[in-house]
């Protein structure tokens, strides 16, 4: 077989030592070193990456629960003022009812003795025009004028005898 | 039909001599600084742009350094990253000469049984100065297992020479033989295309075609075969059983 040619021996072992130690050279100083500190930069990288992604994640998680007391206090809280709102509302509309019925009670008294007054009033109006009627009346039954104040106040006085009987018939 | 061992033969380019030593050149000592100077053309590529996110030829490349380095820790331990270099560099060379000998009219480097035992040779050679260097003298008892009984003594100690002998030749050869198998059976075919012709030609020339895709692997495998050999070898030096 030509590659048992022994004539070859000396340049190929010398050039391929030669030549494996120069490669071997070249690549232990320049391409080893800057593959291993890429892949150690990326593990890190990965690590640190992984790491924070740990901590966003708790600090997220722990926001989530602060978030969520505040969410359940404000809901408390508001659930207060409406419970007091209601109270309160609950309170004047009591208080309105009060007064209304109070006022509409006045109201009523006020009309009421108004009426009192508007019914004397219109009593003692019938009275005076009965009594110019009743004079009105004798003085043409009489032909002459009755202004004697004696006269009158006769009148009137019978006006209210009469007044009185019809009140109590 | 040719000589289908004719594609092996060397023939000196240029006569050289240094100190007397005859260092000429030949097409392997071409096709060996061709192999040395892909594999670095590939890590200043690789390394050239290297960023986080790595590109394709960066993340090749770290694939094979991680490789690399697996099999170092597995099979030699911590201590084995000190050869990382010399290993990671035996095995891209090997892969390369492998691989670039594929190519047609280029020459196999690792069909050279001689590159191949010097090669080896490092290996054996870098195996018994690492158990040396870290064991002294107890080194010896890499050819005595542990629990042999005393009358098998001399016949173990004689057999685990051997054995260690045996490694690098085994080595060497594995790897010439299995590149000048595939060549050769790859050359055979080709022959039987020519003679073919067009009429029967397609057949051969249809396995070739298939037996290049073996060989692709063949030149994958056999990287790979010879360094965690050579990584079990120094591994057993480091490790002593």
């Amino acid at each position: 077989m030509p590659q048992f040619d022994l004539h070859f021996l000396s340049p190929l072992v010398f050039w391929s030592v030669v030549s494996f130690g120069a490669l071997l050279f070249l690549l232990y100083r320049y391409a080893f070193p800057e593959i291993f500190r890429r892949l150690e930069e990326r593990e890190k990288t990965i690590k640190d990456s992984l790491d924070q992604a740990e901590r966003l994640k708790q600090e997220a998680q722990q926001l989530l629960s602060q978030y969520e007391a505040k969410l359940k206090s404000v809901h408390d809280e508001g659930r207060t003022i409406l419970e007091a709102a209601r109270k309160q509302a609950q309170e004047q509309l009591e208080e309105n009812e009060q007064r209304i019925e109070q006022e509409t009670r006045r109201m009523l008294a006020d009309a009421r003795s108004e009426i009192q007054r508007e019914r004397q009033e219109v009593l003692r109006e019938i009275q005076r025009t009965a009594a110019d009627l009743t004079l009105l009346a004798a003085e043409k039954v009489l032909a002459r004028s009755l202004t004697d104040v004696d006269h009158r106040r006769l009148i009137e006085e019978a006006v209210l005898e009469i007044a009185r009987q019809h009140k109590t018939t | 039909m040719e000589n289908p061992l004719e594609h092996f033969e060397l023939h000196t380019l240029i006569l050289l001599r240094l100190f007397g030593l005859d260092i000429s050149i030949n097409q392997a000592v071409v096709m060996i600084w061709v192999v040395c100077a892909a594999v670095f053309l590939f890590f200043w590529a690789a390394t050239r742009n290297a960023r986080l996110i790595p590109t394709k030829l960066q993340s090749i490349a770290e694939l094979g350094v991680e490789f690399l380095r697996g099999l170092i820790l597995e099979n030699m331990g911590e201590k084995g990253m000190k050869l990382f270099p010399f290993i990671a560099t035996l095995f891209f060379f090997i892969l390369f000469s492998n691989l670039l000998g594929l190519i047609p009219g280029a020459y196999t480097v690792t069909s050279q049984v001689m590159v191949n035992g010097i090669l080896a040779l490092a290996v054996f050679a870098l195996s018994v100065i690492m158990g040396v260097a870290l064991h002294g003298a107890h080194y010896l008892s890499i050819f005595l297992p542990q629990g042999t009984p005393w009358w098998l003594m001399p016949l173990m100690i004689l057999v685990e020479i051997i054995s260690q002998l045996a490694r690098p030749i085994t080595l060497a050869v594995r790897l010439f033989a299995n590149m000048t198998a595939g060549h050769t059976v790859i050359n055979v075919l080709l022959g039987l295309v020519l003679l073919g012709g067009v009429v029967l030609g397609w057949m051969p020339l249809g396995f070739t075609v298939a037996l290049y895709l073996l060989e692709v692997l063949v030149a994958f495998i056999q990287a790979y075969v010879f360094t965690v050999l050579t990584t079990v070898y120094i591994g057993d030096a480091i490790k002593l059983h």
